[in-house]
């Protein structure tokens, strides 16, 4: 009794606070929570002109044409792989390269590698994927010449036209894409970090990589794992553009992603529900994927999310 | 003061420009004052005014005959004797009257500029404005917002994907009311019955191709559209052979590789295959051209008893995919072809180094102009007859007169005044109004050749021939998205457009052509290959629309998936023992495709279509 009337004064204290955040419910209650009303169609068959309540229900039958396809499993690994990959190396890159930032001394020279390691950021993934396929080429390309100019290799290798390299020059490219602009976070972090424990450190004998390692990496740890648990929610959203403008027929086994397989049997032949069933089954997994790191941080003692 | 100077110097700047900007689209409106005149023939503005008074009046007469129930029999006579109901280049009753429709259309592309002035003068003449909408990005993802919002431009020419939007219910039926415009039902009266879908309603008024009517008649090709492509030069350095197998083919273009194995210091490329995206026919289709039929697309169909059935698995395509894999082998072709994407084919090309490769016209016309722009007429391609030993190709069609039914405008249900829209559509299929669009004036843009046709002037052809000219100075666009007339007016033989003229094509030859097409001993390029076949009234296949998430529609794209990522393993492959194994399991993953599904519903359509 007591306890709960406790609860209730210090609810009515922060009525404003609650005030404040109802706007904020609103908005997420109409783009977030509303538009999952249409999650109705993965069961049935929709057509757009009978509408929600015309069409007719079909239960499980998108998902079981899903799953009983190869090509869909296919596409899971796909995406699954190259997102695994895309996360770890521009997670290990964009730290790695904030720390070595952070040793710089000359802050003009800091401030203009920073500044030109985060322009690409800026460039559209078209632009960024014919710079690619140029560079990769077997005509005249960049890394051929390098490769056949320093007698690695004598004919010049079809980069894009074999299976085995494909999951690397999309990683590659993202790493060049991305590492700048994701250092920046760790920068700031950085940033905050207390002086006087540089100091102390410095005052026990620390060289400079001992300071990295124990003074700096342990200052951005949970920055780090927060970052890394939120940027799981996106393993499974984050592979569409440059398997899709740099993939062809040969590399399909692959370079065909979720979004890709979606895009061609779902929204191209007009199946609505099976791209919301795919929808459906890739927000599931994605939330496994959260709740999972989120519970093994807990588990190892750091900071979690939730 | 410094500012002070520097703010007087870009005021300058400022005032001559404008006065430039003046004193061009001064220019550009000049000669549609002149076509006025010309057209009006000294008739000062108050006589016609006047005569546009009376129309206003007669047009009311004519509505309330039909409102009285005049039968559409009656209209089409009078359509038929009577082409210029609305007396050619004159304004129609309620010019005065602005009205705008949106357009939408399935292509990528560019409106036309505010200030073009043919299509000035067109609105003035009408009173309306279309307002054009092209493509940006995905056309499926375009129309499915399209349908989510119910937000319909007034019209829109969707092509084959336009099966989503008549499922949605997004036009309005146009079977009782293209019969009441004497232009309209001259056009569409005799071919109705194709245009009509399943529902019983007619939706689409069809933009490509000449139909069954009194007007026109289907014109004969000048150029083949869609085929393996040769490098003119390859073809005269051999001595114009008779290009008819693929053996002979890939042999001309072996010998000139190696005989120059660079072209204006670039390495040579014997043959090309693009398969980027949707633009895959390179790859895909080629094996049902051997086999002697059109372009039907994923199936071949017996031209005797209609049934469908797939090339792709079949002895002819293991045996053309093996011949690419000994070009392949050779150098010929090259793996990154499969790589490339649809621009770099088109610079590649633009090189002057491609020999040849399979393709339709229209997809590398860009780089055949950049080659004519660039005086090396001897780089561009024509199209040779190449087919099995002992069949007979059939690359050029002769068209039934039997429109697809799916490439048509249709008019949505948001579209507030159709009647107007309609009278518009019927005012531009007037003789005068079509010549005027396409062809321009005669004396300054056409004139008349010795032998009696139409060619255009020098000046107009420049413009003509170049993109942004044609679209920002003629009628063009206006012309190619409205329902149009094309081939021969059957009256007199004339051309209806410039691409229908035969005195329009020779004059437009280049010295080179000319001694090109000599060393064949031919008139146009077309005649190296056999006569236009008369299509079967189904064809083609790719045009038969399948509705969206059937099993026909999913099989059809596992079609394109597995070919897709199979031709080129085989293309590429090492060696004999290998390219058999690729093909085993090639046969597995296209077998177990649900092919029933595709080959039952494609009979049905044929089936539908050739009894009517």
């Amino acid at each position: 009794m007591n306890k709960r009337q406790k609860t209730l004064k210090k609810l009515a204290g922060q009525k404003v606070l609650f005030f404040m955040i109802i706007p904020c419910m609103i908005y997420t209650f109409i783009f977030s929570y509303y538009p999952l009303s249409g999650w109705i169609m993965a069961f049935q068959n929709y057509k757009p002109a009978k509408g929600y309540s015309g069409s007719t229900f079909v239960g499980m039958d998108q998902f079981m044409f899903l799953f009983k396809d190869v090509e869909f499993w296919r596409s899971v690994r796909n995406t699954l792989a190259m997102s695994l990959l895309n996360l770890v190396f521009s997670f290990v890159f964009a730290i790695v390269f904030a720390l070595l930032l952070n040793e710089i001394k000359s802050l003009g020279l800091k401030r203009i590698t920073q500044t030109v390691s985060y322009l690409p950021h800026f460039l559209s993934w078209i632009i960024v994927c014919s710079l690619v396929s140029n560079m990769l080429s077997t005509n005249d390309g960049m890394i051929n010449n390098f490769l056949m100019g320093i007698g690695l290799i004598d004919k010049p290798v079809l980069w894009l036209g074999e299976q085995k390299y494909f999951w690397w020059v999309t990683t590659f490219s993202n790493v060049w894409k991305e590492t700048g602009w994701n250092s920046i976070i760790y920068i700031a972090a950085i940033s905050g970090i207390d002086q006087a424990l540089y100091e102390a450190a410095e005052l026990d004998g620390a060289s400079r990589f001992q300071k990295m390692w124990h003074v700096t990496l342990p200052g951005i740890k949970s920055t780090i794992v927060v970052l890394l648990i939120m940027n799981l929610g996106w393993v499974l959203n984050a592979s569409f553009e440059v398997p899709y403008i740099l993939g062809s027929g040969l590399l399909q086994d692959v370079s065909q992603t979720i979004d890709i397989f979606v895009l061609k049997y779902g929204m191209s032949i007009g199946n609505y529900s099976l791209a919301t069933a795919a929808g459906i089954f890739k927000s599931v997994i994605s939330l496994a994927l959260v709740f999972g790191t989120n519970a093994i941080a807990n588990k190892l003692g750091e900071s979690s999310l939730m | 003061m410094k500012m002070k100077k520097l703010c007087a110097i870009l005021m300058a700047c400022g005032m001559v420009l404008s006065l430039a900007a003046c004193g061009g689209s001064g220019k550009d409106t000049q000669p549609t004052q002149g076509a006025a005149q010309n057209e009006a023939e000294a008739e000062d503005t108050k006589e016609a005014d006047d005569s546009k008074d009376q129309q206003a009046a007669e047009g009311a007469e004519d509505a309330a005959g039909e409102e009285a129930g005049e039968s559409a029999g009656d209209a089409q006579a009078a359509g038929a004797s009577d082409e210029n109901i609305y007396g050619g280049l004159v304004p129609m009753e309620d010019a005065d009257d602005p009205i705008t429709y949106t357009f939408f259309v399935r292509d990528p592309g560019t409106v036309p500029a505010d200030n073009n002035p043919v299509i000035q003068k067109i609105t003035e003449l009408t009173g309306v404005t279309i307002k054009f909408e092209f493509l940006v990005g995905d056309l499926d993802q375009k129309l499915g917002v399209m349908i989510a919002g119910g937000d319909y431009p007034d019209l829109i020419f969707a092509g084959d994907a336009g099966t989503k939007l008549r499922d949605a219910g997004a036009f309005i039926p146009l079977e009782e009311e293209i019969p009441k415009y004497p232009n309209l039902n001259a056009m569409y009266g005799d071919v109705l019955k194709y245009l009509t879908q399943a529902d019983g309603h007619v939706y689409d008024m069809e933009i490509y191709g000449t139909f069954q009517n009194d007007v026109t008649e289907v014109a004969p090709p000048f150029e083949c559209g869609i085929g393996f492509y040769i490098q003119k030069a390859v073809l005269e350095e051999a001595g114009y052979p008779e290009i008819k197998t693929l053996d002979d083919y890939f042999k001309i273009i072996e010998e000139y590789k190696e005989k120059y194995p660079e072209i204006d210091g670039v390495k040579t490329t014997g043959f090309e295959i693009l398969a980027d995206g949707w633009r895959n026919w390179a790859l895909l289709n080629p094996v049902q051209n051997l086999l002697g039929a059109g372009n039907d697309g994923a199936m071949f169909v017996d031209q005797n008893t209609f049934e469908s059935s797939f090339f792709q698995n079949g002895d002819d395509a293991h045996a053309f995919y093996l011949k690419l894999n000994e070009e392949y082998q050779k150098g010929i072709i090259e793996a990154e072809t499969f790589t490339q994407n649809y621009d770099q084919y088109i610079s590649k090309i633009t090189t002057g180094a491609v020999l040849g490769f399979y393709d339709q016209n229209w997809n590398f016309q860009s780089a055949q102009d950049l080659l004519k722009n660039d005086g090396k007429y001897e780089r561009t391609y024509v199209a040779v007859p190449i087919a099995n030993p002992g069949v007979q190709d059939a690359y050029l069609d002769k068209s039934n007169g039997i429109p697809s039914g799916t490439n048509g405008v249709g008019i949505s249900i948001n579209c507030e005044n159709p009647e107007r829209l309609l009278r518009f559509f019927d005012w531009l299929l007037q003789r005068e109004v079509q010549d005027y669009l396409q062809w321009g004036e005669e004396g300054t843009d056409w004139v008349r050749s010795a032998d009696g046709g139409k060619e255009l002037t020098p000046e107009r052809r420049a413009i003509w021939y170049d993109t942004a000219k044609k679209r920002d100075e003629t009628g063009f666009t206006l012309w190619n998205y409205c329902p149009k007339w094309q081939g021969l007016y059957t009256s007199d033989g004339m051309p209806c457009g410039t691409g229908e003229s035969p005195d329009e094509f020779l004059a437009s030859q280049s010295d080179y052509d000319k001694g090109f097409l000599n060393g064949y001993g031919i008139k146009y390029p077309a005649e190296l290959m056999s006569d236009p076949v008369l299509r079967a009234p189904y064809y083609p296949v790719w045009a038969l629309p399948l509705e969206d998430g059937s099993p026909a529609a999913v099989a059809n794209t596992k079609i394109t998936d597995v070919t897709m990522k199979f031709y080129p393993r085989l293309i590429l492959a090492k060696d004999e023992a290998e390219y058999e194994s690729i093909w085993a399991d090639f046969l597995k993953e296209f077998n177990a495709i649900d092919l029933d599904a595709l080959k039952t519903e494609i009979d049905r359509q044929i089936a539908e279509k050739m009894a009517k």
